[in-house]
């Protein structure tokens, strides 16, 4: 009861800031935490539970450096999320390229959230921008990105001791997809019996763990761009 | 009886008939690996469209291991066509000759006789096995080099790491190996009871087609037949590229396919101790 009553008292709390400041000024405050980070390499593990696709996690490295560069490094086969983790955040730099407009609050996880729309001014990638902003700490905790390459993805950002520069420790990408299913013919897949549900829609989720930051170590360009 | 199998050998290496099996898998490997060189992305890219509209796959997924598996798919169904050309020939051809009246009166029982052809036939398997295997993993690692094994399946797809893919490859030959010798049992069993060669072969394709279309049919009264087909089970190399494997199911379908080969064996060996030759 007292929880209950702490989480509303906070939401109470939240929505009257929500009041005080506009939607552009909660992005300024989750940008002036990332752009702290120059760069940044750190150790990556990839969990991946996608309907009709058996892809056992797989370890790696990851590397971002400012404004847009990120690149995921690991040893042989990987199914990335289209969108870096950062892309949001990379059009929200320029604070003139779109329109932000205030549509509500919710809680995340417990954290009341002031929830932002995000429409690019030009024509870009990203169509329409939904982020769910802790505006006590100026962290992106939710984001749906619906863009013209990829479709809608949904990004769940989890924190860790390093909130403070904006990076998190986990994030998930959800993405609603059909199951994987290739013809019969195509994968001459004669004789044999099949047990699995046929192609039925669903939602695709890959999570990024991410361990050992190390931030601005000055990264060369060619980490984005060498085999 | 290594002297007899020596022999058995021999034979069977002095038939032109013995070649075409290797000759046709150097052939459609070759077809299949420079076809997969010049168009083979385009084929990857049409079969994972659905997955690349929302993910970037990074990594080379066309390599060697990718045209094997493509290629022991394409030709494990062929496969027992060129073991009957040779299995369906061991007793029938000596009959059809007139060389197994002869071959009897040497000072070897018809007993040692029958499982000398028996090994014999099961050695040039083996080898076409090992053929197939060796030029499909071969040229493919020549061309298109190693890598992760994606592994493509009607519903669904599975990456098996590089470091898996030798083991699972080695026990999938092993096993396709096991499903290849109920066909050679079972010509051999069919060539116990003709004269001819053409019957023995003709009859085990005939079977194997039967048995491969009841086993396609989705008809929910065939369900429980066909698990007792022998058909059904020789694609169970494929299992080996599940993960996790599916141990219970590789079990039981080696236990029926070892059950089906001592059962062509049994009637097999029997006939042909007992049989009366007259010509």
């Amino acid at each position: 009861m007292r929880k209950l009553l702490a989480v509303i008292c906070s939401l109470f709390a939240a929505l009257f800031t929500i009041k005080a400041q506009t939607p552009q000024t909660y992005i300024s405050l989750v940008m002036n935490r990332f752009d702290k980070v120059k760069d940044y390499a750190a150790d990556i593990k990839i969990n991946f539970n996608l309907p009709g696709v058996n892809l056992t996690p797989v370890a790696g490295s990851v590397f971002y450096k400012a404004p847009d560069k990120f690149r995921v490094k690991t040893k042989g086969v990987v199914f990335l999320p289209k969108q870096s983790p950062h892309f949001a955040l990379s059009l929200l730099r320029d604070s003139t390229a779109y329109t932000a407009v205030s549509s509500g609050s919710e809680i995340i996880a417990g954290v009341p959230c002031i929830i932002v729309n995000v429409i690019p001014n030009a024509e870009t990638d990203l169509i329409l921008g939904k982020l769910w902003i802790d505006p006590s700490r100026g962290l992106i905790l939710k984001s749906q990105l619906t863009t013209r390459s990829g479709g809608t993805v949904l990004i769940d950002n989890y924190f860790g001791p390093l909130w403070t520069h904006a990076l998190p420790d986990r994030i998930v990408f959800t993405v609603d997809m059909a199951r994987f299913k290739v013809p019969k013919a195509l994968a001459v897949d004669i004789n044999t019996r099949t047990s699995k549900p046929q192609s039925t829609p669903g939602t695709g989720t890959i999570e990024l763990q991410f361990s050992n930051y190390r931030m601005n170590q000055h990264l060369s360009d060619k980490v984005f761009t060498e085999e | 009886m290594l002297n007899l199998i020596g022999i058995e050998l021999y034979k069977i290496l002095k038939k032109p008939r013995t070649y075409i099996g290797f000759a046709a898998i150097a052939i459609i490997v070759l077809v299949v690996e420079l076809s997969f060189y010049a168009d083979g992305k385009q084929y990857l890219d049409f079969v994972l469209q659905s997955l690349r509209q929302h993910f970037v796959i990074q990594g080379e997924i066309l390599n060697g291991s990718l045209m094997c598996f493509v290629i022991l798919q394409m030709l494990i169904v062929q496969m027992p066509l060129l073991v009957a050309l040779v299995a369906g020939d061991l007793i029938s051809g000596e009959a059809s000759t007139g060389t197994v009246r002869m071959l009897l009166s040497k000072p070897y029982t018809r007993s040692q006789i029958f499982f000398a052809k028996y090994v014999a036939g099961s050695v040039y398997t083996f080898a076409l096995i090992l053929w197939l295997g060796a030029l499909a993993l071969g040229i493919g690692i020549a061309l298109f080099g190693t890598g992760d094994l994606l592994v493509l399946k009607s519903d669904e797809l599975v990456v098996i790491k590089a470091e898996d893919v030798w083991w699972r490859f080695s026990a999938a030959l092993l096993m396709a190996f096991v499903s290849l010798s109920v066909v050679t049992s079972f010509s051999l069993m069919l060539s116990c009871f003709s004269d001819n060669s053409i019957t023995p072969i003709v009859a085990t394709m005939s079977v194997i087609i039967i048995f491969t279309i009841i086993g396609a049919l989705e008809i929910p009264m065939l369900e429980k037949f066909k698990s007792l087909l022998f058909t059904t089970h020789m694609v169970i190399w494929r299992n080996f590229f599940d993960n996790p494997l599916p141990m219970r199911q590789i079990v039981s379908s080696v236990v029926i396919l070892l059950g089906h080969i001592v059962l062509f064996l049994i009637i097999a060996h029997r006939h042909f101790v007992r049989k009366d030759i007259l010509n």
